[in-house]
């Protein structure tokens, strides 16, 4: 699955795949993106249902279609989401189920959340985090790149298999303290990499290992082929067994257009 | 390194429950305040394991093959499997067939988040595989051998998947011979990604404290319980962190050993995959 649609201030291109073993069908994954006028810029969202709950693919597309098609950038957001908790208990309404998946269905479905708006004007990104999907800033400088920024998380050690997530049915959750929000600014050249949490791992870990790929990330990653090349190469080289997604963005300080490439 | 084989419905993961089903499991349990017979709590945490190991596969509107699971029955100078109704006489079966043919499904209320920031009392299915039951001796040795030969099967058929777990429940008192010994021949038992694991819930008629998986046997109250915490296997490095992440004390030397406490969390020490930090477990 490969999307590619840009401004000219940014190439976006989105590259995912399922779990080895998975069908297409149950890639639990999510990701959105849209222009945006007020203020000038983009917003991006990727999420990542918990393969432990149910309906959470259909969660984790409400959650990144919600953060695009809003305006807020801060923890508010997280604060009106009962359209889309509406929205989810009222595609399961009426289903017939049997025990196990009700009571299952019963307990949420539950993702993990990223979203990522940057403004055109200031050059200005704000991120908002809940749970283990990062974000990473690469500046082109240098023979490696550098990495300027992995939020929330910073270090390939800090990953878990039960990160606290976005519940699909947790209005009276406390979720403040869950919630990170990080802002940073771009220069000509930048790549920004939004990642669900196996992906993000692994290009941390081989960071850490000095053996870093944001190189390759920013001049050979072009096509769901060449995604696949990197993921079997991954799964050989420590890629936990996973959905992966990778939103790449590559900003260019230039004036914002409406420009499909 | 052993215990790192993913568990998928390609490479399931077994879990073999032994129950102890003689008649000393009619005497009164002393873990609880409720004057229950041991069989009874058995049977309860048996239904509940089998019923949360069903919910952690539903996936969506079906279920997955995570696991495959079987219950062999110990009593009367016999050992036999114990699944009744539709599953009568099969020892091991997939997870799904497992939640499709309970003895009964009963209905029971609960109050549940209304997905508003209420409260709301909800009628849930809860199903019964097993009823309590008690007759006879104590043959944990021959159910042991008989766990055995069923892992040894399992092994050879899945040889590069995460070994089986073997789960003990009695009240401790063998009567067919060394269980440790038996314990060791189980636990000989291996596929490439490691040895057969045994874990024992120990449900005794002793009053004391409940103990989860200990490192020692210092605090453990009787003979039949420091023989159960021996024959015992250690806690993988993973099933440590999950039992600490789950508010469990485990420490670098625990063992699979529970002591007159409800072993619920014992079926979340495998991972299949994110599991939200914020559901709570029942």
């Amino acid at each position: 699955m490969n999307h590619a649609t840009a401004a000219n201030q940014c190439d976006i291109k989105v590259f995912c795949c399922p779990k080895s073993g998975n069908s297409v069908e149950e890639y639990e994954d999510a990701w959105a993106h849209r222009q945006t006028r007020t203020p000038a810029g983009l917003r991006v969202a990727v999420a990542d249902g918990a393969t432990e709950s149910s309906f959470a693919k259909l969660w984790a597309v409400l959650l990144a279609e919600s953060y695009v098609r809003t305006e807020l950038a801060g923890a508010e957001f997280f604060a009106r989401l009962q359209p889309a908790r509406r929205l989810w208990r009222r595609r399961l309404a009426g289903r017939p189920l049997p025990w196990f998946a009700s009571e299952k269905a019963g307990q949420g479905a539950f993702a993990a959340f990223l979203g990522l708006q940057i403004d055109a004007h200031t050059n200005r990104w704000t991120a908002l985090a809940v749970g283990d999907c990062c974000l990473m800033q690469v500046d082109d400088v240098g023979t490696g790149m550098r990495v300027l920024t992995a939020f929330p998380l910073q270090e390939s050690s800090q990953f878990t298999m039960s990160p606290y997530l976005i519940g699909s049915r947790s209005d009276g959750e406390p979720l403040h303290e869950r919630i990170h929000i990080s802002n940073g600014s771009l220069r000509d050249g930048d790549m920004l990499l939004l990642a669900t949490d196996a992906v993000a791992a692994w290009l941390l870990k081989q960071h850490e290992a000095g053996r870093p790929l944001w190189k390759w990330l920013y001049r050979k990653l072009r096509t769901p082929e060449s995604f696949a090349a990197m993921v079997a190469y991954g799964r050989t080289h420590g890629l936990r067994n996973d959905d992966f997604t990778l939103v790449r963005i590559i900003h260019h300080d230039s004036p914002v257009a409406a420009k499909e490439r | 390194m052993a215990y790192q084989a993913e568990i998928s419905r390609k490479n399931p993961g077994c879990f073999l429950f032994l129950v102890d089903q003689s008649e000393s499991m009619e005497d009164p349990f002393a873990g609880g305040d409720n004057g229950k017979k041991k069989a009874e709590e058995l049977a309860t945490i048996l239904n509940k394991l089998l019923h949360n190991l069903c919910i952690r596969c539903a996936k969506s509107d079906s279920i997955y093959d995570y696991f495959h699971v079987g219950v062999l029955g110990y009593s009367d100078e016999s050992c036999k499997p114990a699944l009744g109704g539709e599953l009568s006489g099969r020892s091991l079966v997939p997870i799904s067939e497992l939640a499709g043919k309970p003895l009964r499904i009963e209905e029971r209320t609960k109050q549940s988040d209304d997905g508003a920031g209420g409260v709301m009392d909800q009628t849930v299915k809860f199903p019964v595989w097993f009823d309590p039951y008690w007759k006879g001796g104590t043959p944990m040795c021959a159910a042991l051998k008989d766990a055995t030969k069923l892992v040894e099967t399992w092994c050879q058929e899945h040889p590069n998947g995460f070994p089986p777990i073997v789960i003990n429940i009695t009240d401790g008192e063998a009567t067919d011979g060394d269980l440790v010994a038996e314990a060791r021949k189980l636990t000989a038992v291996s596929g490439e990604d490691g040895s057969v694991l045994l874990f024992n819930i120990h449900l005794s008629s002793t009053a004391g404290p409940s103990i989860e998986l200990p490192g020692n046997a210092s605090k453990l109250p009787d003979q039949h319980a420091k023989a159960l915490f021996e024959a015992s296997s250690p806690l993988t490095p993973f099933m440590v962190a999950r039992a600490t992440e789950l508010g469990l004390p485990a420490g670098e030397n625990s063992r699979g050993f529970i002591f007159n406490a409800q072993p619920l969390h014992v079926i979340h020490f495998l991972d299949i995959g994110t599991r939200p930090a914020n559901v709570r477990l029942r």
